[in-house]
């Protein structure tokens, strides 16, 4: 059974449609992650299933009951907020205990749940401090046991981390992840950080505009994105424009003077079409002859960004707008090109998604 | 949290908002109602009709009045302006000394009601004043205090405040990247002051001045202790209302909508005007601060100082003079208890009902306006939006006319009040809410919504939510609202002295027919009482205030 059910939702806010019938199931204990840019209702979506918001048609299913009309204070979830969103006139104790004293549990057991919670946040010892004495990191994670504390249904998360800095927000996404498997918990956590999402869930939802992208594991989005929107929104792309052509015998694509022979393409003779390649498969030629089945490129390396293990190298092909990244291993000679040099970039046609023009939509 | 749309059910709040607004519309509403109809039934023939106002404007006895209320409100806004410019520019412009003392001077200088100030203005310049004696001994007679010069004096003294306060805030949050980017352009400072510093300020000096014109407009008890034969709205009311030899209920009630319309008007153009030009700007930089040069370290100080030695004369002369030994009028060069003695004997009542009647409306205006301010900035509705606005009436109504209202609405059934203490705390409570509204809503604004949500989320139902989460944040708004009702509510006079009887005589009442009694004796002993609960809640505020613990969400 799922724990959480959507069922053909909509929300408004006036003239504007904010989600447009929106269908979802999110198995128990699940990491869910709704992912998407500034905008496409993340935030509005969680807060229909706090209760906050309440849709303008659609029914909401929490573990098989219909939730539409629990009021927020009975609907047993907890929830992470982006700004905290912790009580700054109470000690650390008092904000991971206020949801237990509105459940009416003994003194006894209230401090045995806070101290454990507190444990599995790693901040024991803390209990009497305000929250103007901690950092960011550690009021998120006062905040955080606050709501596993409950032992809520579900945890909802908006944004937990983008308040924080780069570190921090590593070391955290790693204990959420670790505490949500711990315990088992069902998990709603909304972000739209790709590599965040890519980390800590199960699987995600790619959102756009109020509608689903794609669904399905961080693998499944980022090697096999659905259309040009998650492709690109989801780890880099380059992107090259071509056209299918079907003369000869074997369906291709034409990409900036070259042409992949690409058999069985579902797409009619001259249909526009947007190639998208990852870095990592794209690679520096060498001198030598051009491996079987390896398609080659002209360009000319305009800027070699240093990233570690990884070099990023930036090269201008003529006839593509954009620069094409290649990403080669730091040691590798390629990483050490100095700008203008000619260089021949190679990839294998079937590493390429393919995507028409027209409508973003995968071709192949 | 946005109330869930589309859920039917009335929630706690929707109920609060319209408890609020039936509360609004029985006292305040309901009494202005009844001023405004009783002014279009004829004074003679009790028939509907234009009548009453074809009295008013035909009469030069009411022209003149209503002239008086114009020229003492305009001369004394532009008084207040003169003072309250210069001192908000020095304060926050120049390297200047004091200016903690300073702050403290002129919010004392404001909080102390305006008879206060008339009174203690009438000891000194007035036809027995210390200083009017003493000239006139060595034989140099001063002009009169008595009618519009004195009004517009003792009013100007006590509400420049307004004006500085406004315009001292505005000059602060000018980001100073404005000014050094005219001086960079090869304006010189004064240049630099005219074209950009003032401009800039406008808007909070037109507020200022709206607020001291409102305020000149609708005093009663300066007028009333200074005016003699110079009659102006305000106090021309009171009289026809109350008057001895049968009173004119018809004729007051059109002189209370002459004046209310006054006040009406000239909201209304300031709105306009402020809807203009708005400078809503962030001090990312404050401003420079500069230093005194030549004539300006011995000017500037001396304005600052000479202005605060001014103004606060009143309540020296007042707690000096209630130690002296008195005999009616005349002031004795001997120290005593007496007039305190006299006092406790005389008017232990007014006394003890000023506290309880305060004490009352306090607790009203605590409970109803954390509420009140706390639904009107988290909840955009339609009907909270009513509540806002029908909030500002109370501010604008002359105390004068609120009583006068009162009377004519609750001196039968179903409301029966007239008389009784409950009129009077009504009064208090409806007129001063709206500080605490305002003093909590801004509170209100600057928690983030998220805190409270997550109270509900934890599953705090919302009431609950609100006094656990809420009111404890709200705390220092809560706090400074109270002190400024208690303030105004304790030296409340204009609209007591409509509703009061015998037995609910309060302490501005009898200091006021103290002194038209002329025992100035008693008068400055109760005065003086008076300045020790206003001064003492302000020193409450400052202590509590300042070890509060600071909240940043
Ligand atoms: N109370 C509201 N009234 C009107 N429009 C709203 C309201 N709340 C959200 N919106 C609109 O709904 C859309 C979705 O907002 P939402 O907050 O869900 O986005 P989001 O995906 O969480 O974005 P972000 O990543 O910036 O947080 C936005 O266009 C926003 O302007
Ligand atoms: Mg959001």
């Amino acid at each position: 059974m799922a724990a959480i059910g959507i069922a053909g939702l909509v929300k408004r806010f006036g003239a504007v449609t904010v989600i447009e019938a929106l269908d979802l199931e999110v198995g128990a204990g699940e990491f869910f992650t709704l992912l998407g840019p500034s905008g496409c209702g993340k935030t509005t979506l969680l807060r229909i299933i706090a209760g906050f918001e309440r849709q303008n048609a659609g029914d909401l299913q929490v573990n098989g009951r219909l939730a539409n009309d629990i009021p927020a204070h009975r609907r047993d979830m907890g929830m992470v907020f982006q700004n905290y969103a912790i009580f700054p006139h109470m000690s650390v104790f008092d904000n991971v205990a206020y949801g237990l004293k509105q459940r009416k549990f003994s003194h006894r057991e209230i401090e045995a749940k806070v101290s454990r919670a507190l444990e599995l946040v790693r901040l024991e010892g803390y209990e009497r401090r305000f929250p103007d004495q901690l950092s960011g990191g550690q009021k998120q994670r006062v905040v955080l046991a606050r709501a596993l504390v409950i032992e809520p249904q579900v945890l909802l998360m908006d944004e937990p981390l983008s308040a924080l800095d780069a570190k921090v927000r590593v070391g955290l996404r790693r204990d959420i992840r670790l505490v949500q498997q711990q315990l088992g918990i069902t998990t709603l956590y909304v972000t739209h950080d790709q590599e965040e999402a890519l980390v800590v869930s199960d699987r995600i939802m790619v959102m756009e505009a109020g509608e689903i992208r794609q669904l399905g594991s961080p693998r499944e989005v980022y090697e096999d994105p659905a259309n040009l929107f998650v492709a690109t929104f989801i780890g880099t792309s380059n992107l090259l424009d071509g056209r299918v052509d079907r003369s000869g015998g074997v369906s291709g694509v034409q990409v900036a003077g070259a042409r992949l022979d690409l058999p069985d393409l579902p797409a009619a003779d001259g249909t526009e079409l947007h190639l998208a390649l990852r870095p990592e498969h794209l690679t520096i030629l060498d001198d030598g002859p051009v491996a079987e089945g390896v398609v080659a490129l002209e360009g000319v390396v305009e800027l070699v960004s240093y990233l570690g293990s990884q070099s990023r190298i930036a090269v201008r092909v003529p006839g593509v707008a954009e620069v094409v990244e290649v990403e080669a291993p730091s040691a590798a000679p390629a990483s050490a090109s100095p700008p203008g040099r000619a260089v021949r970039l190679g990839f294998r046609p079937e590493s390429a998604f393919l995507f028409a023009a027209a409508s973003g939509e995968r071709v192949r | 949290m946005a109330v869930p749309a589309g859920s039917r059910r009335l929630d706690l709040w929707t109920v609060l908002t319209l408890a609020a607004l039936a509360v609004l519309g029985i006292f305040v509403l309901w009494p202005l109602a009844n001023v405004f109809t009783a002014s279009f039934y004829g004074e003679f023939s009790g028939s509907l009709g234009l009548e009453n106002y074809a009295t008013f404007f035909g009469s030069g006895y009411f022209r003149r009045a209503l002239w008086h209320s114009l020229f003492t409100s305009a001369m004394g806004t532009l008084l207040a302006l003169a003072l309250g410019l210069p001192l908000a520019v020095i304060a926050a412009r120049y390297d200047f000394r004091g200016k903690a003392a300073l702050r403290v001077l002129v919010l004392l200088s404001l909080i102390s009601p305006p008879f206060i100030g008339a009174y203690a203005w009438i000891m000194l310049l007035g036809r027995q004043g210390l200083v009017t004696q003493a000239l006139a001994g060595i034989g140099i007679g001063l002009p009169t205090i008595y009618g519009a010069p004195g009004i517009i004096l003792v009013t100007a003294l006590n509400l420049y405040p307004l004006v500085f306060l406004l315009v001292h805030g505005a000059l602060l949050r000018i980001d100073r990247s404005l000014e050094e980017a005219s001086l960079g352009l090869g304006r010189t400072r004064f240049q630099t002051f005219r074209s950009i510093t003032l401009p800039l300020t406008l808007p909070a000096m037109a507020t200022g001045a709206l607020l001291v014109f409102l305020g000149v407009l609708s005093d009663f008890g300066t007028p009333a202790l200074l005016g003699e034969n110079y009659p102006v709205l305000a106090t021309l009311a009171f009289t026809l209302f109350l008057s001895e030899i049968g009173g004119n209920p018809a004729m007051a009630s059109t002189t209370s909508v002459v004046l209310v319309s006054v006040a009406l008007v000239l909201i209304l153009l300031q709105r306009w005007v402020a809807s203009r030009r708005n400078y809503a700007s962030d001090a990312i930089n404050r401003p420079e601060i500069l230093r005194m040069t030549g004539w300006q370290r011995l000017v500037f100080p001396a304005f600052a100082w000479g202005l605060m030695a001014i103004a606060n004369l009143p309540l020296l002369i007042i707690v000096y003079t209630s130690f002296l030994e008195t005999s009616g009028p005349v002031f004795l060069q001997s120290f005593s208890l007496d007039s305190y003695r006299q006092v406790f004997h005389l008017v232990r009542g007014a006394i003890v009902n000023s506290f309880a009647f305060s004490g009352m409306a306090l607790a009203l205006i605590v409970v109803t306006g954390s509420v009140v301010g706390y639904i009107i900035s988290r909840r955009d509705t339609m009907l909270t939006r009513v509540l806002d606005t029908a909030l500002m009436i109370p501010y604008v109504i002359p105390g004068t006319v609120l009583g006068i209202g009162f009377i004519t609405a609750f001196n039968q059934p179903p409301i029966w009040i007239t008389g009784t203490m409950a009129i009077i705390v009504a009064a208090y409570f409806i007129r001063r809410l709206p500080y605490m509204v305002r003093a909590c809503a801004s509170y209100v604004y600057q928690i983030d919504r998220s805190v409270e949500e997550a109270s509900i989320n934890l599953g705090a139902p919302p009431a609950k939510t609100f006094m656990k989460i809420m009111l404890p944040l709200m705390a220092p708004g809560i706090l400074a609202g109270a002190v400024l009702a208690w303030v105004e509510v304790i030296n409340e006079l204009s609209a007591t002295v409509v509703l009061y009887t015998g037995a609910t005589s309060t302490m501005p009442i009898a200091t006021y027919s103290q002194v038209l009694a002329g025992s100035y004796g008693p008068a400055a002993a109760v005065a003086s009482l008076l300045i020790l609960a206003t001064t003492l809640s302000l020193v409450l505020f400052t202590v509590i205030g300042g070890s509060d613990r600071e909240l940043t969400v």
